[in-house]
């Protein structure tokens, strides 16, 4: 059995971009590197801040409770903090006509959420999920850019590590925005279906990408062609290499 | 005396009206569509706080919308709080279907299809080998089973809804109407609605378990009024939504919409009927169209439910069922798509189905059409037919030439081509050539 993602990634100041489609949704790698992170904490102490879009809390609860990790507490004790993006952000209508920083005040949010106290003695994971909605929302796509270079600099310059996911709807052809990203990222991971459509053994499968931001080779990147293969299970995932499905399961 | 004591269940208590709970480690509500086979691809039916979005990409058809009745009307049977959203509400419940005659489980042998218990009579007559005998029939769909909790009701598509329980219903608060408003430059008519709704569903920080289900009912957003927006709910809600015919294809929304539209909905279907497409009709003579799955709910796991309790979908064994729907006179059925017996017969049947005669006609017909020509021609062998044919443009040409002899000279090319032309034509349209 393969272990996924490798140990450090993302690491301190360092940009995770995960791009997922429709039929294999990333969620299960975003509840899995928050839950290795606040649990793997070994010498300081782990902090988490989630940009959510379409996400609810309530299942990031469930799904952590199975991972043995009560999200509760740590949302009481501000370990784990959510931030509801869309909240944050004015009315549809509005966008068009406020054409600079609509999404600043995000950024000026988590930007006094990293500099608390618990935030600079400990190391923290920013995930945003996602950025395609924001867009599919009428955000503009140069905001976008923006925003998702602002958010990248405010991580790298609080030593902190971000994930950003963005969803793939037209495969094989990047939009602008996924462009950018790719440019910007240090690691690219690459959820994609099965081409021979779903299976009840296998439910996708996974590539790494070192990106453009790669300084330290520390982890060996794991091209398309040798994809890793997942299975969702009811407590979590199961990686395995391609065609030893029927070993694992 | 023992002091161990049984532990009383006071669960049961706080389950909303009717709706299940999702076999899993955490407690979901879920509620049925009305169509049983659409539960079951959804994993057991729509969990509450999700929306489901029907797809109906074919415009001469309206299976979107029936989808959309079949959810109100399950609701309404339920005795759920139902808000319907549409340009003229009332009419759209009014033509809702209904229960056949008093929702009792014994009529669900009445909403059987005639054809269908003709075919098991028939079926029954058969003898099957003894290693088959123990075997259970091919199933293609699931059925409904029937239970005392009113979750999924039998309908039949032939009753429509009440005018007087329609009245009583919308009264007594229990169905909702929004019509669409008119919209105004300050507020878009999006808003208006949605203020509406979420007035109607309450506020969140209310004790949901407490309080009756409702479903949000919208067959065409998008149509002609509306602008696009996602509705927010409420855990004591669940939606169903439909966009009109011509929004369903990448074409509208540029490419990826569908995809978009699966990632802004927990449950999004399309049926993609094949009523624009002749081929696909013959093709597949028992089903009226596709259905496409491109996202399934997932309300509190990671891999949808539905992976694991759908028997139409199949993934617990081997790969996705390819799946269909047909609509036949009393119900809608969403089934499982196989290709047909070799042969072209769709049916597993020993007598020759309908279809299966009328070919044999046909190739009859062909087959003493053939004879009857090789009879003319004097003998089977093909040789003679191209002489006599030959012989007889020739003879034509001849008098051709008594007529004008200016260009005799082109005749005679003329000729040399006919001859050509009919070698060719009298070797592919005869088969029987090839036979020996």
């Amino acid at each position: 059995m393969a272990l996924f993602p490798p140990a450090g990634i993302p690491s301190q100041g360092e940009l995770l971009l995960i791009t997922d489609e429709l039929s294999s949704p990333a969620d299960f790698l975003l509840h899995r590197l928050t839950a290795s992170h606040l649990k793997g904490g070994s010498e300081k102490a782990a902090r988490a801040v989630v940009l959510t879009v379409s996400e609810n809390v309530a299942k990031w609860k469930t799904i952590a409770a199975k991972a043995n990790i009560n999200l509760t507490q740590l949302i009481d004790s501000r370990s784990v903090v959510f931030l509801d993006v869309v909240s944050r952000i004015p009315l549809l209508p509005n966008i068009a006509a406020n054409t600079i920083g609509v999404l600043k005040p995000i950024i000026d949010d988590l930007d006094s959420l990293l500099n608390e106290e618990p935030s600079k003695s400990s190391s923290t994971l920013v995930i945003l999920d996602d950025i395609s909605s924001l867009e599919w929302m009428g955000v503009p796509t140069q905001d976008l850019q923006r925003f998702a270079r602002a958010l990248a600099a405010l991580c790298r310059k609080l030593n902190a590590a971000l994930a950003i996911r963005h969803h793939i709807v037209t495969p094989g052809e990047p939009d602008d925005l996924l462009r950018l990203l790719l440019q910007i990222c240090t690691y690219h991971i690459d959820v994609l279906p099965l081409s021979t459509g779903r299976s009840g053994a296998v439910s996708g499968q996974i590539a790494l990408h070192p990106g453009p931001g790669q300084i330290l080779r520390n982890c060996k990147p794991i091209s398309r062609s040798a994809a890793l293969q997942y299975k969702l299970t009811d407590s979590g995932c199961v990686f395995f290499e391609r065609g030893t499905s029927s070993g694992v399961l | 005396m023992s002091s161990f004591k049984r532990r009383a269940t006071s669960k049961q208590n706080a389950q909303p009206q009717g709706t299940r709970i999702l076999p899993g480690p955490t407690a979901t509500f879920i509620t049925s569509t009305g169509i049983p086979s659409l539960d079951d691809i959804l994993g057991g039916g729509l969990p509450l706080t999700c929306f489901q979005l029907i797809l109906a990409p074919d415009i001469h058809s309206a299976y979107g919308e029936l989808v959309q009745k079949y959810f109100t009307t399950q609701g309404l049977i339920s005795g759920q709080d139902v808000v319907v959203v549409a340009d003229d509400p009332r009419a759209f419940v009014e033509e809702c279907m209904w229960t056949p005659g008093a929702p009792a489980p014994s009529h669900s042998s009445a909403a059987e299809e005639e054809e269908e218990e003709s075919s098991e009579k028939h079926d029954e007559a058969i003898k099957i080998a003894w290693r088959y005998e123990q075997m259970k029939q091919f199933q293609t769909t699931v059925s409904s089973n029937q239970s005392e909790d009113n979750y999924c009701s039998v309908f039949d598509l032939t009753c429509t809804i009440p005018k007087t329980t329609v009245d009583t219903m919308s009264s007594s608060k229990q169905l909702f109407l929004v019509e669409i408003p008119f919209p105004s430059p300050d507020k878009s008519s999006i808003c208006q609605v949605l203020r509406e709704i979420l007035a109607r569903i309450g506020p969140e920080s209310t004790d949901a378990n407490g309080r009756k289900p409702m479903r949000v009912c919208i067959p065409a957003l998008g149509s002609m009024q509306w602008g696009d927006v996602e509705p927010h709910l409420r855990p004591n809600a669940c939606a169903s939504v439909s966009l009109p015919a011509h929004m369903c294809t990448d074409a509208w929304g540029g490419a990826g919409w569908i995809h978009k539209l699966g990632w802004l909905s927990d449950a999004c279907i399309s049926l993609s009927a094949f009523t624009g497409n002749p081929t696909l009709s013959s093709m597949f003579p028992k089903h009226h169209g596709f259905v496409h799955i491109h996202s399934l709910p997932t309300p509190a796991t990671l891999a949808p439910p539905s992976d694991k309790f759908s028997t139409l979908r199949g993934l617990t064994s081997s790969g996705e069922n390819n799946l269909a729907f047909k609509c036949m006179r009393k119900r809608l059925i969403f089934e499982t798509l196989h290709l047909d017996v070799e042969g072209g017969v769709g049916e597993r049947r020993t007598t020759p189905a309908t279809t299966s005669i009328i070919l044999d006609e046909i190739s009859h017909e062909e087959h003493t059409h053939s004879v009857s020509e090789i009879s003319t021609s004097g003998a089977g062998a093909a040789v003679q037919i191209q002489v006599e044919e030959i012989q007889q443009n020739i003879a034509e040409v001849v008098v051709e030439e008594k007529v004008s002899q200016e260009n005799s000279s082109t005749k005679v090319k003329n000729v040399k081509k006919t001859k050509q032309r009919k070698k060719v034509a009298f070797t592919s349209d005869s088969p029987d050539l090839y036979d020996f």
